[in-house]
């Protein structure tokens, strides 16, 4: 994105809203800010309906602050709680029915290199677990086989939450949610396992109770994506409502996860990945 | 009126843990000047989450009165 786009025309400063020129006058764009220096900028994103004490929410502020080029990424999001939060997103984001994020993105991806072919578009995908790892999963397996050159963000609260708490694949054995009062009969998916089987160069599972391990992640899988093929984050999101937890309860939750094992953080790496996060960690 | 939380400026060390526990955007900010933060109290969900996380115990939940 040029600059210009974002800058206010000259005149027009006093009728932007506050939070339009705050973000003009001290969001990210150019800067190269990360998540350490959130609490210095304006974020790229605004206030929104998510619950109070929502993983999903935090894990969405984390990414935002880590993309490494967000003037020029293009989001591409699908029904659940986070697209709840999109119009409140300052890059350009489409919203994509139900679990098709994928192949929207497939040509979004494909097309933003045909037209802007000395340019460096990034293509992020990202959903929930019942859109990414039920759904719409065809969609995203195969643009994995074709090698597409985008990044896969799932935010895994284990359920289908906008609706009322469904189990989902990626649900734990026996987990009890208002529409699974008698608790899941099956194991949780092994999507990372999935991925990396079916063609992404890089594949990783985080928590948004390490977020500069998110940052990082999320710098490689999209600088990866942009250079070798497909790449997939999944990232644990407490949600406090449908688990039936306090708001307070969600991080301590996220770490009693890690620690039982029932959530490993862990990143699968091709040998090529491993060579040009090399070269651009150097380069850095 | 509502609750929201409230930062004590005496007890914060300005380590910003409270600004990545945070689910709500742009609420939590850090003072260059003083090295300690403050919370947009109009923009706080009253999750807790800082009050559980913050090592110092400088931030509680207070009773704000509409004015
Ligand atoms: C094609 C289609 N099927 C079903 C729905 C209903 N629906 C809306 S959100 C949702 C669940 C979303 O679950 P998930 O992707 O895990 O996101 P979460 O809300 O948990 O963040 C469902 C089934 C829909 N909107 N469109
Ligand atoms: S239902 Fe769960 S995932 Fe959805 S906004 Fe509320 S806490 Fe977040
Ligand atoms: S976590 Fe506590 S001590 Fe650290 S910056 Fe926040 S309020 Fe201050
Ligand atoms: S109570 Fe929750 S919403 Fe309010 S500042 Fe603390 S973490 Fe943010
Ligand atoms: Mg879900």
């Amino acid at each position: 994105m040029n600059n210009k786009i974002y800058k206010i025309s000259p005149g027009f400063e006093k009728i932007m809203p506050k939070d339009y020129r705050d973000l003009v006058n001290d969001g990210p764009f150019d800067k190269k800010l990360g998540v350490k220096d959130l609490g210095t900028f304006k974020e790229l994103i605004e206030e929104h309906p998510l619950c109070a004490g929502c993983g999903l929410a935090l894990s969405k502020r984390l990414i935002l602050a880590s993309l490494p080029s967000p003037e020029n990424t293009v989001i591409v999001g699908t029904t659940g709680c986070s697209s709840l939060s999109f119009a409140q997103v300052a890059i350009h984001n489409i919203h994509s029915i139900f679990g098709n994020q994928n192949a929207l993105a497939t040509g979004l991806k494909r097309a933003l290199e045909i037209r802007f072919p000395d340019k460096t578009k990034d293509v992020v995908a990202m959903g929930g677990d019942g859109a990414i790892g039920d759904i719409g999963l065809g969609m995203v397996m195969h643009s994995w086989f074709r090698g597409e050159k985008f990044t896969t963000i799932m935010f895994d609260n284990e359920a289908y939450a906008n609706t009322g708490g469904q189990e989902s694949g990626m649900s734990q054995k026996g987990a009890v949610l208002n529409m699974a009062p008698t608790g899941k009969k099956y194991d949780k998916l092994p999507l990372p396992e999935i991925a990396r089987a079916a063609g992404c160069v890089y594949s990783a599972v985080v928590t948004p109770a390490r977020p500069k391990r998110l940052e990082k992640m999320v710098r490689r899988a999209v600088l990866l994506a942009r250079e070798l093929g497909p790449t997939y984050i999944q990232i644990y999101c407490p949600c406090p409502t449908n688990y039936k937890f306090k708001p307070s309860e969600s991080l301590k939750r996220t770490k009693d996860m890690e620690k039982s094992g029932a959530y490993q953080i862990k990143e699968y790496i091709s040998p090529a990945a491993e060579e040009l996060i090399k070269k651009f960690e150097e380069e850095k | 009126m509502y609750f929201a939380a409230k930062v004590d400026k005496e007890k914060c060390n300005g380590c910003k843990l409270c600004i990545l526990s945070c689910p709500e955007p742009n609420v939590i900010k850090f003072n260059k000047d003083d090295k300690k933060v403050v919370i947009d109290a109009k923009r706080c969900k009253n999750c807790e989450l800082c009050v559980v996380g913050c090592p110092s115990k400088a931030i509680e939940i207070v009773l704000l009165q509409d004015s």
